[in-house]
């Protein structure tokens, strides 16, 4: 369970900012709503000078108690405090109308900011934070800074009113207003101590919560396992100690918070002895009269008023400010893929150059860049210069802190691994391969010329790096050395958005989004009609897939396509690429989970849409590869054979060994096991009972 | 009591007839904190009222122009209710939040196992996000209704109803104005909360739906940055948050417009006219008027803390709704404990056997507890068939024909609509799902592991306590043991979304080993994948063949090898049996299984496989 426990540290992209930062950075938001929040302002001090008022007039009348007034001012005295009460609640009205509307506003423009930062990240950020605590960071911290904003109004309405009371009570008599002010230091002090252990419990709490979110995620999306498994015994284990692990970081959160406020009472009620004491021995003296003396212990529970307040909520308060600090933090991680220009980018002929491209999955602060990489800075350096700044964008790549190097998305079953376990695997790797691979290099020093309108299979085991060059090509990850070049051009000098639109990827995994199969099959191009959508999905085998849709086109695909088979969810994908009609085409093992009976029909109805466009293929079948005008055969990041199939195959090298080794699996005389394996008795693990 | 699939030995019974007797049975199962709440607030107001008391005879004290000593004692009694005061607080807000924090914790541990209960089919109809959102949020906000809502509103009836006491001890007559003002309280308080509740439920749908939008789109962020959605995604998410903020905007109003406080305000000018009026009739003393003010002042807090209060307890009301939605959801399997609990044989007879999707009975009710399903037609027609122990079935057929639908309703992730289906001649919904399930393990197409270790993803399918060896003898026999020791913590390695990723092959070679340990009679192995490499393949085919050795097994894969090896194959198209028999059979009889074998050479012009291999062979 020491993963429970690390995980109540903050994610690597965290950083601290001090009061004021927070402030000023959520001042900004607030900035667009400036009239509003004058207004608000205004109902606010107008609202407390009313609030104020009540007891000063009330106290004027106990003095005239002590004199001899009539009956008719005393009454309008009482009527004054009635119209007051009903004035103030019409400012107090304004004030919460107006407010509501500045709060969420800015929460709106916070969220959408946030939201903006996730989708700005390339995928290494992905790989590295759990997507449950991105949600949070969007939906729920967000949220608990607006809470913070509400209370703060309520906590300024109150400070106002704490200033006017102040005032009123220096000119009636300095020495008690002294007496009485200096509660004020001490309320502080105590406040001041409390804030120290206060943060440090609330943050324990929060990450006790995300931990225990991220559990509850990881076990509702694991249910079938379990249940298949009859382990719903031990997930539910598993979670009942993250569950009682979060509630007693609560409790110890609630007993700091829980003694703050009864403190502050403890404070003001020692206070108020003392005022009643000092500002009855003035009554006696005749300096102070009746009514001032009641306006001075009176003003103790207002002053009392806005510490209980914070007191209250100061945990609110506090997970608000953390909470804030959270949502900055991801607005201004900065994104590892970072575009030096933004160049339009016109209709894609689709040539691809790798030139001397130096490649590798996450961390990059714990060794030295190579000669390659170094050069590559100072390329960046230059062209940010030579841009004369439009944008400050860093000219290196951010570096991770910690963790695993995390090769692919979280959505990706089937992956090209890069750690040296997979080298391990591969039994023949060349030595200095293997010196690459320990340095991390998924690719080095990689060059290849696509040109346009080609057909390339990339081919090689896992581990080669195949995958990475299409997610290179997407510019999902950003590469530490060399250059790449679409269409002559630097990949790192285009329109992301515009670049990104003439490509057509089919992912390993195929994610799809909860809506029907039409609506998944337009993701690309939100303006195509339903003609155009079922002649894309058509064009996929005879389209008899479609029939066998419970609902056809408008069937719903469920979260995540999980109403849909695996090989469904790809024909669906790549429908999508079909009908976004792309430059570029880049299918990485497109058809691995396709069933035989449509593999031969979808690979016929591939073929004629790869024809005249570039289409960068990556495929463990090696007879879809047959065709591709070129075939580059990979190993731990290199090219070592390329040609056509005919070509290779003749060379008698490792593409000739892989096609061959491929077939045997597709011939009904392939048999890797051993006799042993073939019938009989099931093979069993020793000393296990047999279920009952 | 629902149907369920899971159940613990010491489970506590809560009370689910409605949103508020289940959080207050969650509350009572703690008796002693709710009391030493009671006690303490008793004791707060109680004091708060005795202070003012304590400061209008020192006001008295001074009027009447005592001696120093006198004003000391007025002094110090005052000082000493406010400690009184300050000490009953701190037993009074501890005893409240350890509560609240322990209802919360209870009501996530009964929502989650009631969510291990409930069927697959229940869950392969809800969102992940609306789930989380259930789990999470509403029942946090569960827990806000114990403390600091509900603590509050006691806490406010009692400070209303205390200085109201010390009142009556001046003057009978002085009741009159906050009579009347408690009066028109209530009545506000009534309209308000009428006016909150359909506000207070939408900002909590609201919320739910952004979450789940946010969480898809983070989950397909490959597919969002291929096709350059962003700016489409950020559009479709600020539309959702929108919806949120309006809700948002609509609570704020309904909260601005209460009346309480407006009546307060005019209570406090009407009530200090009528001290003043008695007080020159010579019927209060100065010391009193101050009183009876200051106990006017201790109603100002009830009266605004019961309004905020009220929208976090409307809140809770209905994030408790939407968790009992969910708690009290019928499902469609249950455990059925008494039932038949024996070793299977491993024979298995589907006996005209249809299912749809929409032929699951009982939606469940409102909150949008699952939408209703697309599917109008049956996915699985009529099929039957018979595999005897140890026999291998191939299960052949397009995608979307039924394959995986079909070997579902063997271990009952579905019940069969019609038909029925037989294990060693039992019905299987006459066995103890217990008994079934642990002898017939799936390995799924998609293979979760946990973000636990090497180790415990493996031993995860066995039943009861594993050793070290037999962990590593499983993986063994599913090839997997060299991969893992290769990790640098070996079997100690993390996986998931915490750790290291596995690749699909290493992934279902870990499955495989999951399922030596559970050591089945029946295996389903959906297997969806193609061909990896070689090395992988080689190691993958080797542990399948090891797996489905002498086991009964339904078999779905693109390996056609496997497929030719079976001692039956079904051919499904569109949900039904078409043609079953082994390889030679259906070679010779079935048209659509020859089309897997042999590729058609005229559509896409690539020559056959059997042709193309004898030259590159050798």
């Amino acid at each position: 369970m020491s993963s429970i426990f690390g995980g109540l540290d903050a994610e690597a992209y965290d950083r601290s900012y001090s009061d004021t930062q927070l402030i000023r950075r959520s001042a900004a938001y607030f900035r667009p709503h400036a009239r509003t929040v004058a207004i608000v302002a205004l109902a606010v001090a107008l609202t407390s000078l009313g609030a104020t008022a009540i007891p000063i007039i009330i106290s004027r009348g106990i003095d005239m108690l002590t004199g001899n007034t009539g009956l008719q001012i005393l009454l309008a005295l009482a009527g004054l405090v009635t119209v007051l009460g009903a004035v103030g609640w019409t400012f107090n009205f304004v004030r919460l109308r107006l407010s509501a509307r500045a709060v969420g506003d800015v929460v709106l423009k916070l969220r959408e900011d946030a939201f903006r930062a996730t989708m700005r990240h390339d995928l290494s950020f992905y790989d590295q934070y759990a997507s449950g605590r991105i949600v949070s960071r969007v939906t729920s911290d967000t949220q608990d800074f607006a809470t913070v904003i509400t209370l703060t109004i309520d906590l300024l309405s109150q400070l106002v009113l704490i200033g006017v009371i102040s005032v009123v009570m220096l000119t009636t008599n300095w020495r008690l207003a002294l007496i009485t002010l200096a509660v004020g230091p001490v309320v502080v002090l105590v406040a001041m101590i409390f804030r120290g252990l206060a943060r440090r419990a609330m943050q324990r709490a929060q990450r006790a919560q995300a931990m225990l979110n991220a559990i509850i995620h990881e076990t509702i999306s694991g249910i079938a396992v379990a249940k298949n498994f009859r382990q719903e015994a031990s997930v539910y284990a598993d979670f009942r100690e993250t569950n009682h692990l979060a509630y007693k970081v609560q409790v110890k959160r609630a007993n700091v918070f829980g003694t703050i406020h009864p403190v502050m009472h403890a404070v003001s009620g020692i206070a108020s002895g003392v005022v009643i004491y000092s500002g009855g021995l003035l009554v006696l003296d005749h300096t102070v009269s009746v009514g001032d003396w009641y306006l001075f212990v009176q003003s103790l529970a207002i002053f009392l008023q806005p510490v209980v307040l914070v007191a209250s909520f100061w945990g609110q308060f506090q997970q608000g400010l953390a909470a804030s600090e959270r949502v900055f933090a991801l607005i201004d991680a900065e994104p590892a893929v970072a575009q030096i220009a933004n160049e339009q980018v016109g209709p894609l002929r689709g040539r691809i150059t790798f030139d001397h491209v130096m490649f590798r999955y996450g961390r990059l602060d714990d060794e030295q860049p190579t000669a390659s990489g170094a050069q590559a800075e100072e390329v960046l350096i230059a062209d940010a210069i030579s841009n004369s700044g439009l944008d400050a964008l860093p000219t290196t790549p951010t570096p991770i802190e910690g963790g695993l190097p995390r090769p692919t998305g979280l959505a990706n079953g089937v992956s090209d691994t890069i750690s040296a376990t997979t080298g391990v695997q591969l039994n023949e790797a060349s030595a200095l391969a293997t010196r690459e691979q320990e340095a991390g290099w998924v690719l080095a020093d990689f060059s290849l010329d696509i040109r346009a309108g080609e057909t390339v299979a990339i081919v090689g085991h896992t581990g080669a790096g195949k995958s990475s060059l299409i997610k290179l090509i997407m510019r999902f990850y950003e590469f530490q050395g060399g250059r790449l070049l679409i269409d002559d051009q630097d990949i790192r000098r285009l329109n992301l958005e515009q670049y990104r639109r003439q490509l057509g990827l089919v992912p390993q995994a195929p994610f799809l989004f909860s809506g029907t199969v039409a609506d998944n099959i337009r993701y690309g191009r939100a303006e195509a009609n339903d003609f155009e959508v079922e002649a894309a999905a058509r064009q996929l085998g005879d389209g008899s897939w479609i029939e066998a849709l419970p609902a056809g086109l408008q069937t719903d695909v469920g979260e995540r396509g999980s109403r849909l088979s695996f090989g469904q969810r790809q024909l669906v994908a790549l429908a999508r690429v079909l009908l976004q009609d792309p430059a570029i085409l880049l299918l990485d093992e497109a058809t691995a989970s396709i069933d035989p009976f449509t593999e031969a029909q979808v690979q016929a109805g591939l073929a004629a849409v790869m024809r005249g466009r570039t289409s960068v293929v990556v495929a463990h079948r090696l007879s879809t590869v047959r065709t591709a005008d070129r075939i580059i055969v990979l190993r731990n990041g290199k090219i070592i054979e390329e040609g056509n199939h005919e070509g290779l195959l003749e060379q008698g090298g490792h593409y000739a060994e892989l096609y061959t080794t491929y077939f045997r699996h597709q011939t009904l005389t392939y048999r890797p096991w051993e006799d042993a394996d073939e019938a009989g008795e099931p093979i069993q693990v020793s000393g296990l009972a047999t279920p009952a | 009591m629902s149907r369920r699939e899971f159940t613990v030995a010491d489970e506590y019974n809560y009370d689910r007839r409605s949103p508020a007797r289940w959080i207050a049975s969650h509350v009572l199962r703690y008796p002693i904190l709710p009391v030493i709440f009671l006690i303490t607030v008793l004791a707060m107001a109680g004091t708060q009222s005795l202070a003012a008391v304590l400061v209008g005879r020192g006001f008295d004290t001074a009027v009447s122009g005592a001696g120093p000593g006198d004003l000391a004692i007025a002094a110090l009694l005052v000082a000493g209710a406010y400690l009184v005061y300050s000490a009953s607080d701190i037993a009074n807000t501890i005893s409240s939040r350890v509560l609240a924090q322990r209802v919360e914790r209870d009501a996530r541990d009964e929502v989650y196992l009631s969510l291990l209960g409930k069927s697959q089919t229940f869950h392969g109809r809800q969102r992940v996000g609306d789930l989380m959102a259930r789990v999470t949020n509403d029942v946090q906000q569960t827990g806000q209704m114990v403390s600091p809502a509900t603590g509050y509103i006691i806490e406010s009836v009692v400070s209303l109803i205390v200085p109201l006491i010390a009142i009556s001890t001046l003057s009978f007559d002085l009741l009159l104005v906050p009579t009347i003002f408690l009066v028109c309280v209530a009545f506000a308080l009534r309209k308000y909360n009428r006016e909150l509740r359909p506000v207070a439920g939408a900002l909590r749908r609201r919320f739910g739906i952004m979450n789940t939008s946010l969480a898809e789109a983070v989950s397909g962020i490959e597919v969002v940055k291929g096709f350059a959605q962003e700016k489409a995604e950020e559009g479709r998410f600020s539309r959702d948050a929108g919806a949120y903020r309006d809700a948002f905007v609509r609570e704020g109003e309904v909260e601005a417009r209460s009346f309480p406080l407006l009546v307060y305000g005019i209570a406090v000018g009407l009530a200090l006219g009528h001290a003043l009026f008695l007080y020159l009739d010579n019927r209060l003393s100065v010391g009193q008027v101050i009183t009876f003010m200051a106990l006017m002042g201790n109603l100002r807090f009830p009266t605004m803390f019961s309004l905020q209060m009220f929208s976090i307890a409307q809140q809770s009301i209905a994030s408790a709704r939407r968790i009992l939605a969910l708690i009290t959801a019928e499902t469609e399997l249950d455990e059925n404990a008494g039932g038949v609990s024996q070793a299977i044989e491993g024979d298995i007879i589907f006996n005209n056997v249809s299912f749809g999707y929409d032929a699951i009975s009982s939606e469940p009710d409102h909150d949008s507890m699952g939408a209703a399903l697309a599917a109008t037609s049956m996915v699985v027609k009529n099929i039957s068939f018979h595999a005897r122990p140890g026999e291998t079935v191939a299960i052949v057929g397009q995608t979307g024909a039924g394959k995986t639908t079909l070997t579902r309703l063997v271990n009952r992730t579905f019940d069969a609509a019609e038909g029925e289906v037989l294990i060693d001649g039992v019905d299987v919904r006459d066995w103890s799902l217990d008994s079934l399930r642990s002898q017939i393990a799936t390995i799924e197409q998609d293979i979760v592991l946990f973000s636990r270790t090497i180790a415990e993803n493996i031993a995860f399918g066995a039943q009861g306590e594993v050793t070290q060896e037999q962990i590593e003898e499983a993986a063994r026999l599913a090839k997997a043991h060299d991969f893992i020791l290769a990790f640098p913590d070996g079997y100690d390695t993390v996986v998931g979304e915490r750790g290291v990723t596995l690749s699909g092959g290493q992934r279902q070679r870990i499955a495989i080993a999951r399922a030596f340990l559970s050591n089945p009679r029946i295996l389903i192995l959906d297997d969806s994948t193609s061909a990896i490499d070689s090395n992988t393949e080689d190691q993958i085919q080797r542990a399948m063949r090891r797996i489905l050795k002498g086991r009964t097994t339904l078999l779905i894969t693109h390996r056609l090898v496997q497929i030719s090896r079976a001692d039956r194959i079904l051919v499904l198209k569109n949900g039904e049996l078409i043609a079953q028999g082994t390889h030679d059979e259906l070679m010779a009889t079935s048209a659509l299984y020859r089309r897997i074998f042999v590729p058609d050479t005229e559509i896409h012009g690539v020559r056959p496989v059997h042709e193309a291999l004898p030259q590159a062979g050798q």
